[in-house]
């Protein structure tokens, strides 16, 4: 079987850098709001002089809640053939003020529990209608949990 | 100013009505609601509907448009109002402002709506400036999963169980079968919730809202008007409408800033803390709520974020009875979206009618007893909220 040919779930919002992956965002240096993905503008009210900068966050974070979806959900979702049920969740990212939607990059998506240390990886969620991989960010469980 | 008063409620019954054109469905809701409140179409001075993406409104949310045609074009002022599942009550609020403001002296609020199958899917934007797009493209969390995340929350949190959240579906599903408008009358017991497929861990298929067929109307006046129709008028408290706060933790797309304030959904709070202001009471002086169950987690978090009791107050409250209709803090004597099903934009109008019959004393075994105050509150898409409170 040859390789499949990789595309990203949406261009711009993550990238394989010198320090590993990271997501693509951006940060208020006035107020420090995070942003993903990048934002022209700070949505913090009591923001009195936005100051909008590129940012990147990760790797690592911490899981605020955690689901396992039992169903298939719909285009545009993309998904394993035959379907196997995922897990998705918050985040909230160390040292960065990001609360995070990702998927999980598990085998065991029910024994993943709230509170446990994740890191950021580049990782396929399945194939598109042509067959083409689909790689986004995801949250991977740490081994040494702490 | 003088109050506003609710003089007539109508609904056409929940349920899936695959061969009824959704105009007669609206058109059963609206001859209920006048000839409740004793009026002709043509006393009615102006329409605010609640506008779908799902059906009717010729694809353009002019779903008040539609009602108008059907039930006769007198030239009256339409107003068709979006705020995704919050605006059959975001609609309320601005006939509720008309009539408070003199504007208008009597005037139609209507919902009604015709839901596609299945869950609730995103807009079918391929839009990647669009962050449902982006969340569903990038990760793929549905609606269920959201609520789904937000539970198992909950249960870190406050150690609330699953036995716990089936207890809540049992219960809603106890009173519902006292309601002839609820599409779900059967009784369920605690195994049976227990034993229906997961959906999303740790929600099952009965503790999630499906989507329903149904409308609902309602009859506002100037009390002047009212006191020439009826000795006991129900009399609209307050509403209120909110948009969620920049930092209340609940990523709605991709991400957000963590949070500060207790509760996840802020445009919940903030419409239910202005709406009790402007009833002039706490939360705990409600004598019932219609509340916002999608799922049964609502049912527990949403009293504990609004104070009407104390942060995991809740389960102990659901498993001595205070939350039945003749508890200490009666929620959704309808039976709750959970009986119902969610007609989406109809939804808040048919709790509206809830408070107000409740409040009239016409609700036989799912009456909360002398209900004087009672208050409807939901949300939707883009971070919508509103409340509305009813009095005697």
């Amino acid at each position: 079987m040859t390789q499949a040919e990789t595309v990203l779930s949406v261009e711009g919002l993550f990238a394989q850098t010198a320090s590993g992956p990271r997501l693509l965002g951006s940060s208020c240096a006035r107020c420090k709001s995070a942003y993903f993905p990048r934002s022209e503008s700070c949505h913090n009210p009591d923001c009195s002089d936005p100051e909008m900068q590129d940012a990147q966050f990760g790797p690592y974070g911490r899981l605020w809640s955690v689901t396992t979806q039992g169903y298939q959900p719909p285009a545009p979702v993309i998904t394993q053939e035959p379907y196997s049920p995922y897990a998705v969740g918050f985040i909230d990212l160390d040292d960065q003020p990001l609360r995070v939607v990702s998927r999980l990059r598990t085998d065991s998506p029910d024994e993943v529990k709230v509170g446990c240390r994740v890191k950021l990886v580049l990782a396929p969620l399945g194939l598109d209608d042509e067959g083409r991989e689909v790689v986004s960010w995801q949250f991977e469980p740490m081994e040494n949990d702490e | 100013m003088g109050e506003v008063a609710v003089l007539g409620l109508g609904m056409h019954p929940w349920g899936k009505f695959p061969e009824k054109p959704l105009n007669d469905i609206c058109r059963v809701a609206v001859e209920a609601a006048l000839a409740d409140a004793n009026i002709r179409w043509r006393d009615i001075e102006a329409v605010a509907a609640a506008s779908s993406r799902f059906s009717g409104g010729k694809g353009w949310g002019l779903n008040g448009n539609d009602i108008v045609e059907d039930m006769g074009s007198t030239g009256l002022p339409v107003y068709n109002m979006s705020a995704g599942c919050a605006a059959g009550a975001n609609a309320f609020s601005v006939g509720y402002t008309m009539v408070k403001s003199g504007v208008h002296d009597v005037v139609l609020v209507v919902g009604g709506e015709k839901m596609p199958k299945g869950f609730i899917q995103t807009s079918g934007l391929e839009d990647p400036t669009d962050p449902e797009y982006l969340r569903q493209r990038c990760v793929g969390l549905p609606g269920p999963g959201f609520w789904a995340l937000l539970t198992k929350q909950r249960m870190a949190q406050h150690g609330t169980t699953e036995e716990d959240l089936a207890a809540v579906c049992v219960k809603a599903h106890e009173i519902g079968t006292h309601n002839e408008n609820a599409r779900f009358r059967q009784l369920f017991t605690l195994e049976d919730v227990l034993n229906s497929n997961m959906v999303n861990d740790p929600l099952r298929l009965y503790e999630i809202c499906p989507v329903s067929d149904g409308a609902a109307a309602i009859v506002i006046c100037s009390e002047e008007y009212a006191r020439r129709k009826t000795s006991h008028p129900i009399f609209v408290a307050s509403t209120a409408v909110a948009t969620a706060r920049f930092d209340d933790g609940l990523p709605r797309g991709l991400a957000c800033v963590p949070g500060t304030e207790g509760a996840h959904h802020s445009e919940a709070r903030i419409a239910v803390a202005k709406a009790l202001e402007g009833a002039g009471i706490g939360p705990k002086e409600l004598d019932l709520v219609e509340l916002q169950d999608n799922t049964v987690y609502y049912e527990l978090a949403f009293p504990e974020e609004w104070g009407m009791c104390e942060p995991g107050e809740s389960e102990s409250l659901l498993h001595a009875g205070e939350t039945r209709p003749n508890g200490r803090m009666p929620i959704n004597p309808s039976g709750g979206f959970l009986s119902f099903g969610e007609a989406t934009t109809a939804q808040g109008i048919f709790q509206i009618c809830e408070v107000g019959w409740q409040l009239r004393g016409e609700c036989g075994p799912r009456q909360v007893p002398g209900a004087q105050i009672g208050m409807a509150q939901s949300i939707g898409l883009g971070g919508n909220g509103t409340a509305v409170v009813l009095k005697r």
